[in-house]
């Protein structure tokens, strides 16, 4: 079961093949047989020699290709790298550490935004009840638009659009507000269909139990599915944040919010260098390969949690 | 227990038990009254005008082959599917009409399924006292306690706070079977509670149905255990394609059947060894 | 399998250096390479030009799209009109390429200074010169000399006071990698973070809705945008040169410079410049002057 069309299938897709006996892949550290799959002590040898040999091979290019000498001056030059990340505006450098911050921030503020928003129209969605058409059929729509439209393009919507409609309150926000509404826009459709992926993978057996205590629909939804569809989807759900935190970025387009990667940009141009980029690369990735072991973790721990929970129940 | 106690021993106050048995206000009617129930899925007719009286404290056993309409049965008094035609009284209220507030009528009844379907995020004895709280609105602290009184009388209060996966498959029917009587409910519904289980773990959840009947329990059980259902039944009822052929006190129905289907399906289980 | 594994991962690293090796010498481009070796001595005459370029016989031009009025016309380099257009051709002709000799090429801004072969022969993009991006690319000499311009909408309050001290207190903002923004970061210096926007015509927008309060651009830009882009714009005035100017962008050390340079003094010596300047940029000269 795909949770969705393009980014996030992965996960529900492992599920299944675990469900299936079949080896997960990841599943290594899980089950600690780690060892075990390289083969003994001379694989253990052979696969450190192919490896240094590998990076080797990599650093080599690195070295001694022809150009090898301009790409390390452009792309890592230590001094240069250096006043990218603090900036300098005696030069019209910009810190890219400074713009991270606000990359933080933004993630930050959209994904408490994002979790709530999703979870609403997820379960308006979910619910049955008539007078309630009207919300479930502009549930389907919002979803059905915000994931169709390039995220870009809504920042561009909301940040260019809202400013020229001159109404009070709605045209006088900050770019950092437009930037994180379209984040929130574009990231509730996705998660909202993470949500109901988890929701539907919930047995029905388990709605009838919770209906037949007498507990109504909502309550239902509330003490007995949701719980656990949130319990399901917490890995696919850290994966789009892991896209989010590098979305982010993609914020600075309207002008005045000077992140990370705009930051990056501004100083490559003066420069004519693109180690400001290198240090913007390297500081998302300390910002995502965080989250993205703890991702793994908790797939690992679902996995075996799965496997003995499935080995107890006769 | 004996036919003799089955037909004449309805003696509620020598069999109740104030601790499991339901609303003291409804005792002394009818419990529960089938009137010409069909019900279909899509052109599946499953129930093609079941008619069926419960007393108060009776125990009845449904058997009947596979896809005879047991659990369609007992899931329609629970109202989880809607009846097509045909009545359902409950101590005398029609709650099949309209406008009838079906989560009010479930807290009057209990249901085990044959996959027990606890709550796998929660532990036994919050998936216990899930209902008293969000239902019936009892205070947490009072929830728990009842919960975990029920718990030492089913043989569970070691396990109060392990979750369902670490339970073996009879631990988690017994825990189902307790979160059913938390409730307090006036009747329970019995769905082929042993069939998903080990043979050797039927037995422990047997008892804690014996042990119900005996407190005067109302049931209505869909089984597969014949030996048992001769025991423990008032009353058994062979279904056969949707309507129910034969009943009678289980010695006239198990030794005396009537219905030529009925004893087809006898002599196969018999033939099974089951019984 | 493993070994296969091992033997196709070697194998792959080997192509890796094979291509990056071979990359540096393409059979089309005999300009990558020179561009290595140190700039020898050129003689400028067409024949030895004609052979050091990106395409044989024909120069290739690069400039980015969308390209801007009054430097293009159009958005169309090819048709000669716009300043930095007629420059183009003007130096083609000095160099011996006939008018269908000279190749456009669309080089975004943030591409042009690249490492690694260039996709031309010189770029044409409003670039100015700095001594940080001299050490990565190579400069010719100033085909113009920049000023900065403030635009504003004309019931700004921008129009009528802008002291240092007022500009100080404004809502900036700029197109990215122009010397407009480091000139408003280091000259302008004001207490509001400047917006900087992906494009020119982004900024544009920002400041018709009222997100930023004035704009900084070359006074020809700023005189474009305010008299035929964004109506109610008004130019404020421009700030005094700083010493900037609009070089072509080369690859580093290519030897085409000291050609082009030298096809740059003729131009000017023979008052070419001047007369694109008047034609293409000429209604731009009284424009009141903002100290900074």
């Amino acid at each position: 079961m795909p949770v969705r069309g393009s980014r996030g299938g992965t996960y529900l897709d492992q599920q299944t093949l675990v469900a299936a006996g079949a080896p997960a892949p990841g599943s290594f550290e899980g089950n600690g047989r780690g060892s075990h799959l390289l083969g003994g002590q001379r694989a253990a040898a052979v696969s450190t020699v192919s490896t240094v040999v590998f990076i080797g091979g990599v650093i080599a290019l690195f070295v001694f290709a022809p150009g090898a000498a301009a790409v390390r001056h452009t792309f890592f030059n230590p001094q240069q790298m250096k006043q990218a990340f603090l900036g300098d505006p005696s030069k019209g450098l910009y810190s890219v550490g400074k713009g991270l911050i606000l990359n933080i921030e933004m993630f930050l503020i959209a994904e408490v935004l994002i979790l709530f928003f999703a979870l609403v129209i997820a379960v308006l969605r979910q619910l049955r009840n008539p007078v309630l058409f009207p919300f479930r059929m502009l549930a389907v729509v919002y979803t059905d638009v915000f994931r169709g439209v390039p995220l870009i393009i809504v920042i561009y919507g909301i940040g260019f659009g809202a400013p020229a409609l001159y109404i009070r309150g709605v045209s006088t926000q900050s770019d950092f507000v437009y930037g994180i509404v379209a984040l929130v826009l574009s990231y509730s459709a996705y998660v909202a269909e993470v949500y109901r992926a988890g929701i539907n993978s919930v047995h029905q057996s388990q709605v009838a139990a919770a209906r037949s205590l007498g507990l109504s629909q909502w309550k239902s939804l509330r003490f007995v599915v949701l719980p656990q569809a949130v319990r399901t989807v917490i890995p696919p759900l850290l994966n789009d944040f892991i896209s989010l935190q590098k979305d982010t970025a993609l914020v600075s387009t309207l002008g005045a919010v000077i992140e990370a990667n705009r930051a990056a940009q501004i100083d490559s141009s003066t420069l004519f260098v693109y180690s400001s980029y290198t240090v913007a690369a390297l500081l998302f990735l300390c910002l995502t390969i965080p989250l993205a072991r703890f991702t793994d973790r908790l797939i690992a721990r679902d996995v075996s949690r799965r496997m003995a929970g499935g080995a107890t129940v006769r | 227990m004996s036919e003799a106690d089955a037909t004449g021993g309805f003696g509620g106050a020598a069999r109740g038990d104030a601790s499991l048995s339901g609303n003291p206000a409804l005792v002394g009617q009818e419990a529960v009254r089938l009137e010409g129930v069909h019900k279909s899925f899509g052109v599946l007719e499953i129930l093609r005008g079941i008619d069926l009286s419960v007393a108060p404290h009776e125990v009845i056993c449904l058997i009947g082959a596979s896809g005879s309409g047991k659990s369609t049965l007992l899931r329609c008094v629970n109202l989880l599917e809607p009846v097509n035609r045909g009545r359902i009284l409950l101590w005398g209220q029609d709650v099949t009409a309209p406008g009838v507030d079906e989560n009010a009528v479930r807290r009057h009844i209990g249901i085990v399924f044959q996959s027990f379907n606890l709550f796998p995020h929660m532990t036994v004895l919050r998936n216990i006292t899930l209902g008293p709280i969000r239902v019936l609105g009892v205070p947490r602290d009072q929830a728990e306690e009842a919960g975990r009184a029920l718990l030492v009388r089913f043989g569970l209060s070691d396990k109060r706070d392990d979750y369902p996966d670490r339970l073996s498959g009879g631990q988690q029917q017994r825990v189902a079977i307790v979160r059913a009587l938390a409730m307090r409910p006036g009747i329970m519904l019995l769905d082929e509670v042993t069939s998903a289980l080990d043979p050797e773990l039927v037995s422990e959840v047997l008892g804690v149905i014996r042990e119900l009947a005996d407190a005067g329990m109302t049931m209505l059980i869909a089984t597969h255990e014949m030996g048992f259902a001769r025991d423990i039944a008032d009353r058994v009822c062979f279904l056969d394609e949707g309507v129910i052929l034969e009943q009678g006190p289980p010695r006239q129905v198990f030794t005396a059947p009537v219905n030529s289907r009925t004893q087809q399906f006898l002599r196969r289980i018999v033939d099974a060894g089951r019984l | 399998m493993r070994k296969t594994f091992v033997l196709v991962i070697f194998a792959l690293i080997g192509l890796g250096l094979t291509a990056v090796a071979s990359s540096a010498s393409p059979a089309s481009s005999s300009k990558a390479a020179s561009a290595v070796l140190t700039a020898k001595a050129s003689s400028c005459s067409h024949a030895s030009i004609a052979r050091d370029v990106y395409k044989i016989g024909s120069l290739t031009v690069a400039t980015d799209s969308p390209a801007y009025e009054p430097w293009f016309s159009n958005n169309t380099p090819s048709n000669g009109k716009g300043y930095e257009s007629a420059v183009a051709y003007a130096i083609a002709k000095q160099l011996g390429f006939s008018k269908s000799q000279v190749k456009w090429t669309v080089e975004p801004f943030d591409a042009s200074f690249a490492p690694g072969p260039k996709k031309f022969d010189f770029d044409i993009n409003e670039i100015s010169y700095t001594e940080e991006r001299a050490t990565v690319v190579s400069f010719s000499a100033s085909y113009y000399d920049v000023q900065q311009a403030l635009i504003a909408m004309r019931n700004s309050r921008i129009v009528k006071h802008h002291t240092p001290a007022d500009l100080r207190t404004y809502v900036f903002g700029d197109q990215i990698g122009s010397t407009s923004l480091a000139f408003i970061n280091t000259e302008l210096r004001p207490t509001q973070q400047p917006s900087v926007f992906n494009t020119l015509n982004d900024a544009k927008s920002a400041l018709q809705d009222g997100r930023i309060q004035a704009l900084v651009a070359d006074t020809p830009t700023a005189q474009y945008i305010s008299s035929s882009e964004i109506p109610k714009s008004v130019l404020v005035g421009q700030f005094p040169s700083t010493g900037e100017h609009y070089g072509l962008l080369f690859a580093k050390n290519d030897p085409l410079v000291a050609c082009v340079n030298k096809a740059i003094a003729t131009l000017k010596a023979n008052g070419s410049l001047a007369k694109f300047q008047k034609e293409y940029l000429g209604i731009y000269t009284s424009v009141p002057t903002i100290k900074p």
